[in-house]
């Protein structure tokens, strides 16, 4: 009863409260249904954090243990884990020196002592000097004898306080180009990271592109014809390309594919001939437009093929999507699906 | 006419009344959500409907859907080779109808990797993912007899983060080399990612997703891809449960109606243009 009834009439109300809880006046409802359900979620999912951050030290820690394959990379895992909850929890490494009472003929030999600390400008030091009385040195400094050796050497020209910044603040602190040990390992360590990973997805777009683009059915030809004109259309050199060009491409293309199907070569011919004729003349008493005709254009046609078939195709799989997901969302409410309660 | 559409069909049209009256009174319902009422109501009779008639024993044709059927060929081919399947429940939380989807083709897959002693792997990126997963497999495992086999280490956490969820699975395939992945879910940048790394080890791949943005990707890279609601339908096509089976009939009798409405709008909105009706049925389909 506890494992399967109970979660299952909590999902059934909860989900009809918040389906229905858009078409009731009622604030408290509203409230519940745009605020707070889903500040009720990020408290619950904060806390599950735990739960897997547990789970993940416990398996690399067994994997040291144990000695098991390559379990050097654990210790990494590990040691970058206690590191994070270290800078995170324990260690703020977050101090900001503010100056006050600086006389104005002492600003700029103040803007240079700061400059020359905090590695920043001198002029914009200058500025700040000049628009506030107390002024906060654009820098974090991650030591507290750091923040006491700038604050003493400016000691002879105004005030100094030496304040820590507020734990939870420090996560997120920056002054300048400069912030705390979480913000330093966020921005230095993790965010390198992340975009190396990203970075790998233009030659995986790449290496996917060419297994896709293979010629191998009619289909396959018309995803490689249809990217060739939209890469050329979305750069420049695709401007360039002369319209009549392609047309004459075209004509003798077609030509290509009528070729096997007509048997007499002549007849063949005939229509290619025809073909670059008609667009030679219309080519001639248009005096060669670099634009037209917009069909041959690929800036126009990749337009077009963007805004037309493709918006089409990823709207009709959008809409059964949709469809999917209401029905689901649906079966769920009802109780009707009950596997991700682990039921059949 | 069918009894049992007409009481629906009543039932229906006695809220809906019920609904229109109260909302003139202002009291206990807020204006400007009609269509979107009506809708509901009509969607959610329309699923019960057809839901309640596969329950009395109509029976539902379901078309082959490819990547569903190859979802035993890959475990078999992973147990035949003797290494573990891999599979990602994607990157997002159990908020997202995806994410739920995904645990349930899971569900399935555990029956399979237990029945033939084939190793799983399920890395996953949110803590409640895990536990949900967890509790999944636990029951796939008993389900076929096997709770030995079944260990709560199978399903472990990675990280939050998108990209270093990413490195994680990638590392876990160039390492282990699972011969079948799995990748079912929410997606977003980091699928092409894990479908480029499962294709370079040469595992066979079987994606499913609700992003549309991804499908492409996966279509490329993956050899079977669940492509819209062929994701959704899971399921019902796995269980082959009478009243799933029914609901999914109403869901393609809602598209059914979605299109015959989307063809009415464009009939009635070309004609309001060219001023041969004043009736402008978009103001009917429009919650405010």
């Amino acid at each position: 009863m506890m494992k399967r009834q109970i979660p299952l009439l909590i999902v059934i109300v909860v989900g009809l409260i918040t389906l229905f809880g858009h078409f009731f006046s009622n604030q408290g409802i509203q409230n519940f249904v745009d605020n707070d359900s889903t500040q009720w979620y990020d408290i619950i999912a904060s806390f599950a954090i735990f739960l897997g951050a547990l789970n993940l030290l416990k398996l690399q820690l067994m994997k040291i243990y144990k000695k098991q394959n390559n379990w050097q990379y654990s210790i990494l895992a590990v040691l970058g884990f206690f590191f994070a909850l270290f800078a995170g929890f324990l260690y703020r490494g977050a101090y900001t020196v503010s100056l006050s009472g600086v006389a104005v003929e002492n600003h700029q030999e103040v803007a240079g002592i700061i400059a020359t600390g905090t590695h920043n400008n001198v002029a914009l030091i200058t500025a700040g000097l000049e628009g506030n009385d107390d002024y906060t040195i654009p820098m974090v400094f991650m030591t507290e004898g750091g923040a006491e050796a700038l604050g003493e050497d400016l000691s002879s020209y105004g005030a100094t306080v030496i304040s820590p910044v507020q734990w939870g603040a420090h996560l997120t602190v920056k002054l300048g180009n400069s912030g705390s040990l979480f913000w330093w390992i966020f921005n230095y360590i993790f965010t390198p990271l992340s975009a190396t990973m990203f970075a790998l997805l233009a030659f995986f777009v790449a290496s996917a592109s060419y297994r896709a683009f293979r010629i191998r059915n009619f289909e396959a030809t018309l995803l490689l014809s249809a990217g060739i004109i939209l890469m050329l259309g979305r750069v420049p050199v695709g401007q360039m390309i002369s319209p009549w060009f392609v047309g004459f491409i075209f004509i003798l293309a077609m030509g290509a594919v009528i070729a096997p199907m007509v048997k007499n070569k002549f007849i063949t011919v005939s229509i290619v001939v025809a073909g670059i004729a008609i667009l030679t003349v219309w080519g001639v008493l248009t005096g060669w437009d670099s634009t037209r005709p917009a069909i041959f254009y690929f800036p126009v046609l990749q337009e077009w093929i963007f805004n037309v078939p493709t918006t089409a195709g990823a709207r009709a799989i959008m809409i059964g999507i949709g469809l999917g997901i209401v029905g689901t969302s649906f079966r769920i409410i009802i109780g009707l699906e009950r596997s991700f309660l682990g039921e059949k | 006419m069918n009894k049992r559409a007409l009481i629906l069909a009543g039932f229906g049209a006695v809220i809906i009344l019920i609904y229109f009256q109260l909302l003139k009174s202002g009291i206990i319902f807020r204006p400007g959500n009609e269509p979107m009422f009506i809708a509901v109501i009509l969607v959610s009779l329309t699923i019960l409907f057809y839901t309640d008639r596969a329950k009395r024993g109509e029976k539902i044709y379901l078309r082959s859907i490819a990547g569903l059927q190859a979802l035993e060929e890959a475990v078999g081919r992973a147990t035949e080779m003797g290494k573990p399947v891999l599979f990602v429940p994607g990157i997002m939380d159990m908020d997202q109808v995806e994410t739920v989807s995904g645990l349930i083709i899971l569900g399935y897959v555990a029956e399979m990797t237990a029945q033939y002693e084939a190793g799983l792997n399920v890395p996953v990126s949110r803590s409640i993912v895990m536990e949900a997963a967890r509790e999944t497999c636990k029951e796939s495992y008993l389900k076929q007899g096997r709770p030995d086999q079944y260990f709560d280490d199978m399903v472990h956490y990675l990280t939050d983060d998108q990209f270093a969820y990413a490195a994680g699975v990638n590392g876990i395939m160039l390492r282990e080399k699972p011969a079948a992945c799995f990748y079912q879910g929410k997606f977003y940048a980091e699928s092409l990612i894990l479908a480029e790394t499962g294709n370079s080890i040469g595992a066979i791949q079987i994606a499913g997703t609700g992003s549309p943005s991804q499908i492409p990707f996966f279509v490329t890279a993956c050899d079977y891809t669940l492509i819209g609601e062929e994701f959704f339908t899971a399921s019902a096509y796995l269980s082959n449960r009478p009243e799933l089976l029914g609901s999914i009939k109403g869901q393609d009798i809602v598209k059914l109606l979605v299109m015959i409405c989307m063809i009415l709008v464009f009939i009635f909105t070309g004609l309001h243009h060219y001023g041969w009706t004043n009736l402008d049925i978009l103001t009917l389909f429009t919650s405010r």
